[in-house]
């Protein structure tokens, strides 16, 4: 199997660094196609011709298999509440810029081009012409000046984010005229198309000016009035009811809003509702190579099923068109292949970008200063490794899907590192003992060894049985496996909140497990490498301290401070090449210090389509970066006709 | 006589109320972090960073950072008024997120408790009289399975077999095209429609236990001196056992519906997770996963009304029914 992650060439992901990356010239196209609906209200006088509604400067997409046919409804199955991102990934994140298929490199998008200058502290994009918000008001610079300087740099509505900052200070943004703005940095930001590409980078894009300053009072005079009469607690409280925000379910909650996505929300995503139905936006601004407005499907409904049994039943009763989140988890396969002709739909490949489905971070930082010397030292690490039987994990749990992997990119990727991935992996009790012994850790009567303290080497592993049903089967093998090296580990379960409170926030946990699916790319962040995310949980202390510039949490070994160093520049680099290197160096001095103990390669997962359901790929990368499957442009998609 | 017993039994509510609402909102924040901590971990889950700053802006602008005291006087002064906060999860008033889901709530219960009666009253008689016959064995037997099946379970599979045998789905309280429609006669239909599969799931237990207490009191009074007397007097058997014996037999079924109301709405809450029924069960459960606590609390506090109103109604249809019961 050939990942289109694994295809990933360095060399193409920043191609736009020095060159406009758009090489076609910008041609006025015609947009001649429209779905019937909409011909019938231009026929009627209520709404304008569709060459008109696309602009000048439409996207001219090149759908996968064929070109397609208006109609029909796309069926997903929401889960519960919070499921809100679930709909974030079928309609889009419709930033300035995308990932392509093949996540291989980064497209224009919302921009018709952009070009990177300044060895990556400035950038230019160039909007399209005449391009429209889906109530018809056209898309601007000044759309984009509003979302940044008004919204994400306004301290009083939300801090700024640390991706639209750089070198301590906030981004600059300026119109330099109705279709092109410029954003400068005060150093060289080379992930940032990844970052803009990412769900989380729409934020320049987000908010149409002409809708939602109404709820600011530096544009309303009369906010108050609307604050009492939407029972809001304050303007911010109000904003976010309106207009929402990236990943909050209100985002899906006002059909009034404007936006630039395919679909538009009829039936709002709000706390009572049993089902959010999106129908398609009359002034989306992308048509097929024929010059048919997209999209082809009238309609996303999504009914809301609170748990995952019955998003199962319902991909088994035909009541659900395509399925990828909640319903992949290797156990629920069988039941879904045995029912593939009943249900009318087949598989398709989610292939993770890289890395590991499970992974055990030692708490290095921990308050306890003897556990904390038993954890520090390498030797225990690699034992414990050792001591680990990962075929049989593989073959018991897993259901024999994977090979033994530590973490990080996969063989055939270009940031792929083979001592990071491959070391300690075999299955070695006697080199583990021996290891154990050389640290002085005498075994007690009881067979469990002691620390030099007196107290048995004990230590507890948090972990979230919900989130992953394979990790807690997984640990338990692995409990035995270590009781046979004298080393006593206690499984801890807990619940999603508590856990992320204890391990993240309060740096209270022995050990913790999570996954590590990634291939260290721009966008992504290379977490189980340099502690700077709330998942490094191997050093939550020393992010704080990176973090806060120093002020809190605790200074870094030197190796990890090489490392967050280097990971600095890394991000800042905009030749590709340069900055494989960079993070392969980080790599190198990450996997000498061997701090995070991997079990198994992360595995392809799969979803369901429907058998007519057209141009969705048979494979795709999956990933919460690439928002898995939006950047295989669902707006292609149609019905086969009978 | 009676009206100024429920007065004296309204304003014993009052004080009740309020240490109920004290002891609910000291449950509700006694996890250990609060929503933005909840907020912060689900966001960790979909793969993105939480920005530190961010969240403590957020929690001062929330006031998770003031005293618990000054919180809690904060949401009760504003339930007092009418406002029970905002949703910090859907940036909505929670008044507008319960109401609806508290109504089909009740609803639900409501017709699950007249389903359970219209069961369990007949066959618990019958199973009286009948003692020991062949009747009598079988109710008992379907009534033990009953017992013993947990709701949710005797839901998923339902659930199972409709989809893989019948090709239906049963989950929900309406038809798709019913879903978010106002409401109207052919909404009321659809719901009648579908609510049953819930009644028929959820009444299965309490069925089974009301049978067998019904079946067990009446069998205490059906050799009372009095029945034997009535009989010999020549008053229809049918006629007897209804007038005296049961009369008497059905006075625990009374006195528990303060029970059975809080009990059918928060016990029901697995079910409807499981059925996605549109009641308030599940968007409970979900705030409370979430600390979303002024949702969370608005559907506790609602949950004691409605016990402290059910203690009400038992104790003024007990005092009709029972002539026994005296007021004083």
């Amino acid at each position: 199997m050939s990942l289109p992650a694994r295809r990933l060439t360095a060399s193409l992901m920043l191609s736009g660094a020095i060159m406009p990356l758009n090489a076609l010239p910008a041609v006025a196209q015609e947009a001649t196609g429209q779905a019937p609906s909409l011909a019938a209200m231009v026929e009627a006088g209520s709404l304008p011709p569709v060459a008109e509604r696309v602009g000048e400067e439409p996207e001219v997409v090149e759908p996968l298999n064929a070109i397609g046919t208006y109609g029909g409804d796309l069926r997903i199955g929401l889960r519960g509440s919070s499921d809100h991102n679930h709909i974030l990934r079928v309609v889009g994140p419709q930033g300035l810029v995308r990932w392509d298929p093949q996540y291989t490199e980064i497209v224009p998008n919302v921009a018709e081009r952009f070009e990177v200058e300044d060895g990556g502290r400035v950038f230019t994009f160039y909007l399209r012409d005449g391009m429209k918000w889906s109530d018809g008001e056209p898309f601007t610079a000044d759309d984009v000046l509003f979302n940044i300087d008004d919204l994400v740099l306004n301290e009083e509505f939300a801090p700024t984010p640390p991706r639209y900052t750089s070198g301590g200070e906030p981004m600059q943004v300026e119109k330099v005229d109705d279709y092109t703005v410029r954003f400068t940095f005060k150093e060289p930001y080379g992930d940032f198309l990844a970052e803009l590409a990412s769900p989380l980078g729409q934020h320049p894009v987000l908010y149409a000016k002409h809708y939602c300053s109404q709820f600011l009072p530096t544009y309303n005079d009369n906010v108050d009035e609307l604050i009492a009469k939407n029972e809001a607690t304050d303007w911010q409280n109000l904003f976010l009811q309106k207009c929402g925000d990236l990943e909050i379910p209100a985002r899906w909650g006002n059909p009034e809003r404007p936006t630039l996505d395919p679909w538009v929300i009829k039936e709002p995503y709000v706390g009572g509702t049993t089902r959010v139905v999106l129908e398609r936006n009359p002034y989306f601004w992308q048509i097929d190579t024929e010059g048919n407005q997209l999209p082809y499907i009238d309609q996303i409904v999504a009914p809301i099923d609170q748990d995952v049994e019955s998003l199962i039943l319902g991909v088994i009763g035909g009541r659900i068109d395509f399925g990828l989140r909640h319903i992949d988890p290797p156990a629920n396969r069988p039941v879904l292949a045995e029912n593939r002709e009943k249900g009318d739909y087949h598989f398709f490949a989610a292939e993770p970008p890289g890395g590991s489905n499970m992974i055990i971070n030692l708490n290095l930082t921990h308050k306890d200063p003897d556990l904390r010397e038993l954890f520090n030292r390498k030797d225990f690490r690699v034992a414990l490794s050792l001591g680990m039987d990962r075929q049989e994990i593989i073959d018991t749990v897993m259901l024999g899907e994977g090979e033994p992997w530590q973490h990080g990119p996969f063989e055939d990727h270009p940031y792929y590192h083979e001592q990071t991935a491959k070391q300690f992996l075999e299955h070695d009790p006697e080199q583990a003992n021996a290891l154990l012994d050389g640290l002085g850790l005498e075994r007690g009567p009881d067979g469990v060894r002691q620390m030099p303290n007196g107290e048995p080497v004990r230590f507890q592993v948090d972990v979230i049985p919900t989130f992953d049903p394979v990790w807690v089967d997984a640990l338990q093998l692995v409990e035995q496996q270590w009781a046979e090296l004298g080393v006593d580990m206690e499984i801890n379960p807990m619940e999603r909140t508590f856990f992320y409170e204890r391990t993240s926030n309060s740096n209270d946990h022995d050990a913790a497990v999570w996954n590590a699916k990634q291939s260290w790319v721009a966008g992504q962040i290379p977490q189980m490498l340099v502690p700077v995310h709330h998942d490094s949980r191997y050093g939550i202390a020393w992010r704080d301290w990176y973090l806060s510039g120093g002020e809190s949490g605790e200074e870094p070994p030197a190796s990890i401070k090489e490392r967050l160093r280097l990971y600095d520049e890394a991000r800042g680099m905009t030749d590709p090449e340069e900055r494989r290197k960079t993070m392969l160096e980080i790599a190198q001095i990450a996997a000498d210090e061997f701090e995070v103990i991997g079990v198994a390669k992360a595995i392809p997962t799969y979803g369901i389509v429907k058998n007519d359901l057209m141009n969705v790929p048979e494979k795709m990368p999956s990933s919460w970066y690439y928002a898995t499957p939006s950047p295989t442009l669902p707006q292609t998609w149609f019905w086969k006709d009978e | 006589m009676l009206f100024a017993y429920i007065a004296r039994r309204i304003l014993w509510a009052i004080p009740f109320m309020f240490a109920v609402s004290l002891i609910a909102f000291a449950l509700i924040t006694a996890p250990p972090g609060d929503y933005l901590t909840s907020f912060a971990a689900t966001l960790a889950q979909s793969g993105d960073i939480v920005d530190e700053a961010r969240l403590d802006a957020l929690r001062e602008r929330y006031g998770f950072d003031q005293p618990f005291l000054v919180q809690y006087f904060h949401w009760i002064g504003g339930v007092l008024q009418g406002d029970f906060g905002i949703s910090f999860e859907w940036q909505q008033p929670v008044g507008q997120l319960i109401w609806e889901r508290m109504a089909l709530s009740v609803t639900l219960a409501l017709a699950t408790l007249m389903f359970t009666w219209a069961v369990a009253l007949p066959i618990g008689i019958y199973s009286a009289v009948r003692k020991y016959s062949v009747g009598d064995y079988f109710f008992t037997t379907i009534g033990f399975i009953g017992l013993a099946t947990p709701n949710f379970l005797f839901a998923l599979v339902l659930m199972y077999v409709a989809v893989v045998y019948f090709g239906s789905d049963v989950s929900g309280l309406f038809s798709e095209e019913y879903k978010d429609a106002p409401w109207s006669l052919a909404k009321i239909g659809d719901l009648a429609a579908h609510i049953w599969i819930p009644v028929i799931i959820l009444g299965t237990s309490a069925t089974a236990s009301l049978v067998r207490i019904m079946r067990a009191n009446l069998l205490d009074e059906l050799y009372r001196p009095y029945v034997t007397t009535a009989r010999a007097k020549g008053l229809s058997e049918f006629r007897l056992i209804m007038k005296y014996p049961v009369r008497i037999a059905i006075n625990p079924f009374i006195s528990t519906i303060g029970w059975a109301f809080p009990q059918l709405i928060s016990g029901a809450v697995i079910t409807a997770f499981v059925l996605s029924l549109p009641t308030s069960g599940p968007l409970m459960l979900q705030a409370l996963l979430a600390q979303d606590m002024y949702l969370a609390g608005a559907f506790i506090l609602l949950l004691c009304c409605l016990s402290i109103v059910g203690m009400l109604v038992s104790d003024i249809l007990l005092a009709v029914i029972d002539p026994r019961i005296r007021f004083r």
